[in-house]
Protein backbone atom coordinates (compact mmCIF):
# COMPACT_ATOMS: atom_id res chain seq x y z
CA UNK A 1 0.00 0.00 0.00
CA UNK A 2 2.98 2.25 0.78
CA UNK A 3 4.60 1.21 -2.36
CA UNK A 4 1.21 2.07 -4.39
CA UNK A 5 0.67 5.52 -2.63
CA UNK A 6 4.97 6.59 -3.24
CA UNK A 7 4.16 5.73 -6.73
CA UNK A 8 1.23 7.84 -7.10
CA UNK A 9 2.61 10.51 -5.23
CA UNK A 10 5.69 10.59 -8.13
CA UNK A 11 3.36 10.66 -10.66
CA UNK A 12 1.91 13.78 -9.10
CA UNK A 13 5.33 15.32 -8.38
CA UNK A 14 6.22 14.18 -11.96
CA UNK A 15 3.36 15.94 -13.48
CA UNK A 16 3.62 19.10 -11.29
CA UNK A 17 7.10 19.12 -12.73
CA UNK A 18 5.71 19.42 -16.17
CA UNK A 19 3.35 21.92 -15.46
CA UNK A 20 6.35 24.37 -13.75
CA UNK A 21 8.25 23.53 -16.52
CA UNK A 22 5.81 25.00 -19.12
CA UNK A 23 6.70 28.38 -17.54
CA UNK A 24 9.95 27.57 -16.29
CA UNK A 25 12.88 26.31 -18.33
CA UNK A 26 14.12 23.41 -17.46
CA UNK A 27 17.28 25.25 -15.38
CA UNK A 28 15.30 27.70 -13.97
CA UNK A 29 12.58 25.26 -12.61
CA UNK A 30 12.42 26.22 -9.48
CA UNK A 31 11.36 22.54 -8.00
CA UNK A 32 14.64 21.85 -8.81
CA UNK A 33 16.48 24.25 -6.28
CA UNK A 34 14.79 23.74 -3.31
CA UNK A 35 17.97 22.70 -1.61
CA UNK A 36 19.76 25.87 -3.51
CA UNK A 37 16.93 27.77 -1.96
CA UNK A 38 17.41 26.82 1.35
CA UNK A 39 20.90 27.64 1.03
CA UNK A 40 19.98 30.81 0.06
CA UNK A 41 17.78 31.72 2.71
CA UNK A 42 20.06 30.49 5.40
CA UNK A 43 22.62 32.73 4.16
CA UNK A 44 20.44 35.57 4.26
CA UNK A 45 19.24 34.23 8.01
CA UNK A 46 22.84 34.64 8.96
CA UNK A 47 24.00 37.45 7.98
CA UNK A 48 20.91 39.91 8.83
CA UNK A 49 21.11 37.81 12.38
CA UNK A 50 24.74 39.02 12.53
CA UNK A 51 23.34 42.06 12.44
CA UNK A 52 20.48 41.59 14.92
CA UNK A 53 22.93 39.88 17.57
CA UNK A 54 24.81 42.95 17.55
CA UNK A 55 21.77 44.82 19.01
CA UNK A 56 20.43 42.40 21.20
CA UNK A 57 20.36 42.12 25.25
CA UNK A 58 19.94 38.54 26.67
CA UNK A 59 18.35 39.68 29.92
CA UNK A 60 14.58 39.85 31.42
CA UNK A 61 15.10 43.61 31.81
CA UNK A 62 16.63 44.52 28.33
CA UNK A 63 15.53 42.22 26.12
CA UNK A 64 12.32 43.27 24.87
CA UNK A 65 13.56 46.72 25.06
CA UNK A 66 16.62 45.95 22.89
CA UNK A 67 14.51 44.18 20.27
CA UNK A 68 12.10 47.44 20.51
CA UNK A 69 15.35 49.48 20.48
CA UNK A 70 16.19 48.29 17.27
CA UNK A 71 12.98 48.18 15.27
CA UNK A 72 12.15 51.59 16.21
CA UNK A 73 15.25 53.98 16.66
CA UNK A 74 18.24 51.44 14.42
CA UNK A 75 17.99 53.14 10.82
CA UNK A 76 16.65 50.48 9.05
CA UNK A 77 16.29 48.11 11.98
CA UNK A 78 13.35 46.65 11.32
CA UNK A 79 13.98 45.91 7.70
CA UNK A 80 16.96 43.83 8.90
CA UNK A 81 14.26 42.05 11.69
CA UNK A 82 11.62 41.91 8.99
CA UNK A 83 14.15 40.22 6.82
CA UNK A 84 14.85 37.93 8.93
CA UNK A 85 11.76 36.48 10.36
CA UNK A 86 10.49 36.25 6.40
CA UNK A 87 13.67 34.04 5.60
CA UNK A 88 13.30 32.14 8.11
CA UNK A 89 9.80 31.12 6.54
CA UNK A 90 11.06 30.90 3.29
CA UNK A 91 13.85 28.01 4.55
CA UNK A 92 10.81 25.78 6.54
CA UNK A 93 9.12 26.04 3.53
CA UNK A 94 11.58 25.24 0.78
CA UNK A 95 13.13 22.65 3.44
CA UNK A 96 9.21 21.08 3.42
CA UNK A 97 9.22 21.28 0.03
CA UNK A 98 12.71 19.89 -0.67
CA UNK A 99 12.08 16.78 1.92
CA UNK A 100 8.71 15.99 0.22
CA UNK A 101 10.18 16.30 -3.60
CA UNK A 102 12.65 13.73 -2.32
CA UNK A 103 10.55 11.34 -0.82
CA UNK A 104 8.19 11.03 -3.46
CA UNK A 105 10.76 10.83 -6.00
CA UNK A 106 12.61 8.28 -3.48
CA UNK A 107 15.97 9.92 -3.77
CA UNK A 108 16.82 7.97 -0.44
CA UNK A 109 17.73 4.82 -1.64
CA UNK A 110 21.32 3.61 -1.76
CA UNK A 111 24.29 6.27 -0.93
CA UNK A 112 21.84 8.68 -0.89
CA UNK A 113 20.66 7.54 3.03
CA UNK A 114 22.59 9.90 4.12
CA UNK A 115 21.61 13.19 2.97
CA UNK A 116 18.01 12.14 3.91
CA UNK A 117 19.03 12.13 7.35
CA UNK A 118 21.48 14.69 7.42
CA UNK A 119 18.19 16.39 5.65
CA UNK A 120 16.30 15.57 8.79
CA UNK A 121 18.30 17.01 11.01
CA UNK A 122 18.31 20.15 9.27
CA UNK A 123 14.76 20.45 8.91
CA UNK A 124 14.54 19.31 13.09
CA UNK A 125 17.45 21.81 13.45
CA UNK A 126 15.27 24.60 11.96
CA UNK A 127 12.82 24.39 13.24
CA UNK A 128 13.76 24.24 16.77
CA UNK A 129 15.96 27.54 16.24
CA UNK A 130 12.58 29.17 14.73
CA UNK A 131 11.17 28.34 17.61
CA UNK A 132 14.17 29.87 20.17
CA UNK A 133 13.81 33.00 17.72
CA UNK A 134 10.32 33.41 18.89
CA UNK A 135 11.62 33.38 22.37
CA UNK A 136 14.15 35.52 22.48
CA UNK A 137 12.06 38.66 21.44
CA UNK A 138 11.03 37.90 25.16
CA UNK A 139 7.16 39.25 24.36
CA UNK A 140 3.76 37.80 25.85
CA UNK A 141 4.24 35.28 22.84
CA UNK A 142 7.90 34.16 24.09
CA UNK A 143 6.60 33.80 27.80
CA UNK A 144 4.00 31.51 26.44
CA UNK A 145 5.99 29.87 24.77
CA UNK A 146 8.69 29.24 27.44
CA UNK A 147 5.61 27.81 30.07
CA UNK A 148 4.17 25.47 27.63
CA UNK A 149 7.70 23.91 26.19
CA UNK A 150 8.53 23.72 30.01
CA UNK A 151 5.28 22.00 30.96
CA UNK A 152 5.42 19.63 27.74
CA UNK A 153 9.26 19.20 28.69
CA UNK A 154 8.26 18.06 32.31
CA UNK A 155 5.86 15.52 31.45
CA UNK A 156 8.66 13.49 29.40
CA UNK A 157 9.22 10.18 32.02
CA UNK A 158 12.28 10.05 33.54
CA UNK A 159 14.41 12.67 31.48
CA UNK A 160 11.44 15.20 31.63
CA UNK A 161 12.87 17.36 34.71
CA UNK A 162 16.56 17.23 33.33
CA UNK A 163 15.19 18.52 29.59
CA UNK A 164 13.73 21.52 31.06
CA UNK A 165 16.53 22.53 33.17
CA UNK A 166 18.78 22.21 30.01
CA UNK A 167 16.60 24.37 28.23
CA UNK A 168 15.20 27.09 30.64
CA UNK A 169 18.19 26.89 32.90
CA UNK A 170 16.03 25.76 36.18
CA UNK A 171 11.75 25.46 36.85
CA UNK A 172 10.50 28.83 36.04
CA UNK A 173 11.97 32.08 34.84
CA UNK A 174 15.76 32.28 35.52
CA UNK A 175 18.02 34.81 35.11
CA UNK A 176 19.56 31.74 32.98
CA UNK A 177 16.71 31.61 30.30
CA UNK A 178 17.40 33.70 28.00
CA UNK A 179 21.18 33.73 27.72
CA UNK A 180 20.67 29.77 27.18
CA UNK A 181 18.42 30.24 24.13
CA UNK A 182 20.28 32.84 22.48
CA UNK A 183 22.98 30.06 22.49
CA UNK A 184 20.64 27.73 21.54
CA UNK A 185 19.18 29.51 18.60
CA UNK A 186 22.69 30.42 17.66
CA UNK A 187 24.47 27.24 18.39
CA UNK A 188 22.12 25.07 16.47
CA UNK A 189 22.44 27.50 13.90
CA UNK A 190 25.87 26.97 13.38
CA UNK A 191 25.60 22.94 13.92
CA UNK A 192 23.18 23.44 10.52
CA UNK A 193 26.32 23.94 8.26
CA UNK A 194 28.15 20.65 9.78
CA UNK A 195 24.55 18.75 8.46
CA UNK A 196 24.64 20.61 5.58
CA UNK A 197 28.39 19.34 4.77
CA UNK A 198 27.31 16.25 5.67
CA UNK A 199 24.62 16.38 3.66
CA UNK A 200 26.42 17.61 0.43
CA UNK A 201 29.55 15.00 1.12
CA UNK A 202 27.60 11.96 -0.67
CA UNK A 203 25.48 13.84 -3.07
CA UNK A 204 27.51 14.54 -6.52
CA UNK A 205 27.38 18.09 -8.29
CA UNK A 206 24.63 19.35 -5.83
CA UNK A 207 23.07 22.27 -7.15
CA UNK A 208 24.09 24.08 -3.81
CA UNK A 209 22.75 27.93 -5.06
CA UNK A 210 19.26 28.71 -7.49
CA UNK A 211 19.47 30.38 -10.56
CA UNK A 212 19.33 34.56 -10.54
CA UNK A 213 16.30 34.37 -11.75
CA UNK A 214 15.24 32.74 -8.25
CA UNK A 215 17.71 34.66 -6.05
CA UNK A 216 16.17 37.57 -7.24
CA UNK A 217 12.75 36.80 -6.58
CA UNK A 218 13.45 35.27 -3.57
CA UNK A 219 15.31 38.53 -2.16
CA UNK A 220 12.52 40.34 -4.40
CA UNK A 221 9.51 38.92 -2.44
CA UNK A 222 11.80 38.64 1.16
CA UNK A 223 11.85 42.83 0.49
CA UNK A 224 8.49 42.86 -0.41
CA UNK A 225 6.91 40.90 2.41
CA UNK A 226 9.04 43.51 4.95
CA UNK A 227 7.94 46.41 3.56
CA UNK A 228 4.19 45.79 2.96
CA UNK A 229 3.70 43.64 6.27
CA UNK A 230 6.04 45.09 8.79
CA UNK A 231 7.32 42.61 11.96
CA UNK A 232 6.31 43.54 15.36
CA UNK A 233 6.64 42.27 18.87
CA UNK A 234 3.63 41.60 21.25
CA UNK A 235 3.16 43.72 24.30
CA UNK A 236 6.32 42.87 26.45
CA UNK A 237 6.02 39.70 28.61
CA UNK A 238 5.25 40.42 32.38
CA UNK A 239 5.39 38.08 35.36
CA UNK A 240 1.97 39.79 36.42
CA UNK A 241 -0.12 40.21 33.56
CA UNK A 242 0.31 36.24 32.62
CA UNK A 243 -0.37 35.92 28.62
CA UNK A 244 -3.57 34.39 27.89
CA UNK A 245 -3.08 33.67 24.27
CA UNK A 246 -0.99 34.74 21.20
CA UNK A 247 -0.36 34.77 17.67
CA UNK A 248 0.18 31.45 15.43
CA UNK A 249 3.29 31.41 13.07
CA UNK A 250 1.98 28.02 11.75
CA UNK A 251 5.09 26.96 10.36
CA UNK A 252 7.19 26.92 13.75
CA UNK A 253 4.46 26.86 16.22
CA UNK A 254 1.78 24.97 14.72
CA UNK A 255 2.74 21.98 17.78
CA UNK A 256 1.73 24.82 20.07
CA UNK A 257 -1.17 25.25 18.77
CA UNK A 258 -2.11 21.62 18.94
CA UNK A 259 -2.06 21.36 22.74
CA UNK A 260 -4.86 22.80 22.46
CA UNK A 261 -6.64 19.40 21.47
CA UNK A 262 -3.43 17.22 22.69
CA UNK A 263 -2.20 16.34 26.29
CA UNK A 264 1.43 17.68 26.44
CA UNK A 265 2.90 13.83 26.68
CA UNK A 266 1.20 12.57 23.50
CA UNK A 267 2.53 15.54 21.43
CA UNK A 268 5.75 14.96 22.44
CA UNK A 269 5.37 11.17 21.58
CA UNK A 270 3.59 12.09 18.25
CA UNK A 271 7.25 14.64 17.64
CA UNK A 272 9.28 11.38 18.38
CA UNK A 273 7.30 9.01 16.39
CA UNK A 274 7.98 11.74 13.25
CA UNK A 275 11.25 12.43 13.69
CA UNK A 276 12.00 8.30 13.89
CA UNK A 277 9.50 7.53 11.04
CA UNK A 278 11.58 10.77 9.12
CA UNK A 279 14.92 8.99 9.96
CA UNK A 280 13.63 4.86 8.94
CA UNK A 281 12.01 6.28 5.66
CA UNK A 282 15.22 5.44 3.43
CA UNK A 283 15.24 2.19 5.32
CA UNK A 284 11.26 1.57 4.50
CA UNK A 285 11.36 -0.43 1.07
CA UNK A 286 13.90 -3.13 1.56
CA UNK A 287 14.21 -3.71 -1.98
CA UNK A 288 17.65 -4.80 -2.44
CA UNK A 289 19.63 -3.60 -5.77
CA UNK A 290 19.12 -7.44 -7.34
CA UNK A 291 15.48 -6.88 -6.66
CA UNK A 292 15.49 -3.77 -8.54
CA UNK A 293 17.71 -5.06 -11.17
CA UNK A 294 20.63 -3.32 -10.75
CA UNK A 295 23.74 -4.99 -10.54
CA UNK A 296 26.04 -4.51 -7.71
CA UNK A 297 28.79 -3.43 -8.82
CA UNK A 298 31.05 -3.50 -5.87
CA UNK A 299 33.57 -0.89 -4.04
CA UNK A 300 36.24 0.34 -6.22
CA UNK A 301 39.58 -1.14 -5.96
CA UNK A 302 42.67 -0.28 -6.73
CA UNK A 303 44.88 -2.28 -9.05
CA UNK A 304 48.13 -1.67 -6.94
CA UNK A 305 51.01 -2.14 -9.95
CA UNK A 306 49.52 -0.01 -12.21
CA UNK A 307 48.79 3.33 -9.81
CA UNK A 308 51.15 5.90 -10.21
CA UNK A 309 50.03 8.38 -7.65
CA UNK A 310 48.81 10.71 -10.13
CA UNK A 311 45.93 11.88 -7.54
CA UNK A 312 43.52 12.16 -10.72
CA UNK A 313 40.73 9.86 -9.34
CA UNK A 314 41.20 11.77 -5.47
CA UNK A 315 40.79 14.89 -7.44
CA UNK A 316 37.50 13.56 -9.67
CA UNK A 317 36.02 11.56 -6.76
CA UNK A 318 32.88 13.63 -5.96
CA UNK A 319 32.31 11.85 -2.63
CA UNK A 320 35.60 11.80 -1.20
CA UNK A 321 36.00 8.62 -1.12
CA UNK A 322 39.53 8.00 -2.19
CA UNK A 323 42.76 9.24 -0.18
CA UNK A 324 46.38 9.08 -1.15
CA UNK A 325 48.98 7.86 0.87
CA UNK A 326 52.77 7.41 0.62
CA UNK A 327 53.39 4.76 -1.34
CA UNK A 328 56.27 2.23 0.43
CA UNK A 329 57.26 0.82 -2.98
CA UNK A 330 56.90 1.61 -6.37
CA UNK A 331 54.57 -0.03 -8.89
CA UNK A 332 55.28 -2.55 -11.42
CA UNK A 333 54.75 -0.92 -14.00
CA UNK A 334 56.62 1.19 -15.80
CA UNK A 335 54.25 4.39 -15.38
CA UNK A 336 54.17 3.60 -11.71
CA UNK A 337 58.10 2.78 -11.14
CA UNK A 338 58.41 6.84 -10.12
CA UNK A 339 55.44 7.07 -8.02
CA UNK A 340 55.74 8.79 -4.05
CA UNK A 341 51.62 8.05 -3.16
CA UNK A 342 48.97 5.74 -3.98
CA UNK A 343 45.33 5.76 -4.07
CA UNK A 344 43.82 4.16 -1.37
CA UNK A 345 39.71 3.50 -1.46
CA UNK A 346 37.28 4.41 1.54
CA UNK A 347 34.95 1.66 1.67
CA UNK A 348 32.17 3.19 3.57
CA UNK A 349 32.05 5.97 1.49
CA UNK A 350 32.35 4.82 -1.96
CA UNK A 351 29.25 4.73 -4.05
CA UNK A 352 30.06 2.16 -6.35
CA UNK A 353 29.95 4.91 -9.17
CA UNK A 354 32.66 3.70 -11.40
CA UNK A 355 33.85 7.88 -12.20
CA UNK A 356 37.18 7.11 -10.60
CA UNK A 357 37.79 4.19 -13.25
CA UNK A 358 36.88 6.53 -16.16
CA UNK A 359 39.44 9.08 -14.26
CA UNK A 360 42.47 6.94 -14.36
CA UNK A 361 44.42 6.45 -17.09
CA UNK A 362 46.52 3.95 -16.24
CA UNK A 363 43.55 1.12 -15.85
CA UNK A 364 44.52 1.33 -11.72
CA UNK A 365 41.04 1.29 -10.77
CA UNK A 366 38.33 -1.19 -11.35
CA UNK A 367 34.57 -2.01 -9.92
CA UNK A 368 34.79 -5.60 -9.66
CA UNK A 369 30.96 -6.21 -10.68
CA UNK A 370 32.14 -4.07 -14.05
CA UNK A 371 35.65 -5.23 -14.96
CA UNK A 372 36.87 -2.76 -17.63
CA UNK A 373 37.46 -5.86 -19.78
CA UNK A 374 34.11 -7.17 -19.55
CA UNK A 375 32.80 -3.37 -20.50
CA UNK A 376 35.06 -3.20 -23.74
CA UNK A 377 33.85 -6.23 -24.98
CA UNK A 378 30.64 -5.42 -24.74
CA UNK A 379 31.17 -1.58 -26.21
CA UNK A 380 32.65 -3.52 -29.00
CA UNK A 381 30.36 -5.99 -29.91
CA UNK A 382 27.91 -3.57 -29.69
CA UNK A 383 29.47 -1.53 -31.88
CA UNK A 384 29.89 -4.76 -34.10
CA UNK A 385 26.24 -5.35 -34.28
CA UNK B 1 12.05 39.23 -34.88
CA UNK B 2 8.93 37.07 -34.56
CA UNK B 3 5.43 37.65 -33.10
CA UNK B 4 7.19 35.77 -30.13
CA UNK B 5 9.70 37.54 -29.21
CA UNK B 6 8.36 40.95 -29.91
CA UNK B 7 5.33 40.35 -27.27
CA UNK B 8 8.46 39.00 -24.64
CA UNK B 9 10.08 42.43 -25.59
CA UNK B 10 7.11 44.17 -24.93
CA UNK B 11 6.74 43.02 -21.42
CA UNK B 12 10.51 43.58 -21.50
CA UNK B 13 9.99 46.81 -21.48
CA UNK B 14 6.96 47.38 -19.21
CA UNK B 15 8.73 45.71 -16.42
CA UNK B 16 11.75 47.67 -17.09
CA UNK B 17 9.57 50.89 -17.02
CA UNK B 18 7.85 49.73 -13.63
CA UNK B 19 11.30 49.68 -12.34
CA UNK B 20 12.33 52.94 -12.92
CA UNK B 21 9.00 53.99 -12.08
CA UNK B 22 9.91 51.92 -8.44
CA UNK B 23 13.09 53.43 -8.49
CA UNK B 24 12.42 56.71 -8.10
CA UNK B 25 9.96 55.59 -5.50
CA UNK B 26 12.69 54.42 -3.65
CA UNK B 27 14.41 57.94 -3.53
CA UNK B 28 11.19 59.69 -2.26
CA UNK B 29 10.81 57.08 0.15
CA UNK B 30 14.05 57.93 1.69
CA UNK B 31 13.98 61.14 1.26
CA UNK B 32 10.62 60.97 3.33
CA UNK B 33 12.40 58.41 5.83
CA UNK B 34 9.50 55.93 4.27
CA UNK B 35 11.91 53.20 4.61
CA UNK B 36 8.64 50.63 4.89
CA UNK B 37 8.53 52.01 1.28
CA UNK B 38 11.69 51.75 0.31
CA UNK B 39 11.94 48.15 1.26
CA UNK B 40 8.61 47.12 -0.95
CA UNK B 41 9.87 48.74 -4.03
CA UNK B 42 13.24 47.11 -4.03
CA UNK B 43 11.67 44.27 -3.58
CA UNK B 44 9.17 45.25 -6.83
CA UNK B 45 12.56 45.95 -8.42
CA UNK B 46 14.03 42.73 -7.50
CA UNK B 47 10.79 40.59 -8.67
CA UNK B 48 10.86 42.36 -12.03
CA UNK B 49 14.13 41.72 -12.76
CA UNK B 50 13.88 37.86 -12.11
CA UNK B 51 10.59 38.37 -14.58
CA UNK B 52 12.69 40.26 -16.98
CA UNK B 53 15.75 37.57 -16.44
CA UNK B 54 13.10 34.85 -17.30
CA UNK B 55 11.34 36.69 -20.44
CA UNK B 56 14.60 37.28 -21.93
CA UNK B 57 15.37 33.86 -21.50
CA UNK B 58 11.75 32.72 -23.48
CA UNK B 59 12.10 35.33 -25.63
CA UNK B 60 15.36 33.47 -26.81
CA UNK B 61 17.63 36.21 -26.44
CA UNK B 62 19.83 35.12 -23.65
CA UNK B 63 20.74 31.38 -23.00
CA UNK B 64 20.51 27.93 -24.97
Amino acid sequence: MYKRALGRLLDATLRLDTVVGRVYPDDFNPLYYTGGLANLFLTILVLSGIFLFFYYVPSFNDAYASVQFLTVNVPYGQIIRGIHRYAADGFIIVILLHFFRNWFTERFRFSRDEPWISGMMLLAFAGFIGVTGYILVWDQRSEALVAMTGNAASHVPLVGGWLRDALFGGAGLTDLLLPRILFLHVGPAVALYVFLWWHYTRIRAPKVWPPAVWTLFALGFILLLTGLVPVTSQPAASALQPPTGFAVDWLFLSPYWALRVLPPLVLVALGVVLVAYGLYIPYQLPETRAELGIKDSGVAQVLDANCTGCELCYYDCPYNAIVMVPSPNPGVTKAAQARKLRAVVLESRCVECGICVGACPFEALELPGYLQVDIQKKVLSACQS
Amino acid sequence: MSDRASAYTMWIVLLSALSFVCVLGMVWGELMNHHHVTAALIGVVLLAYSFILLLLRKGGFTGV
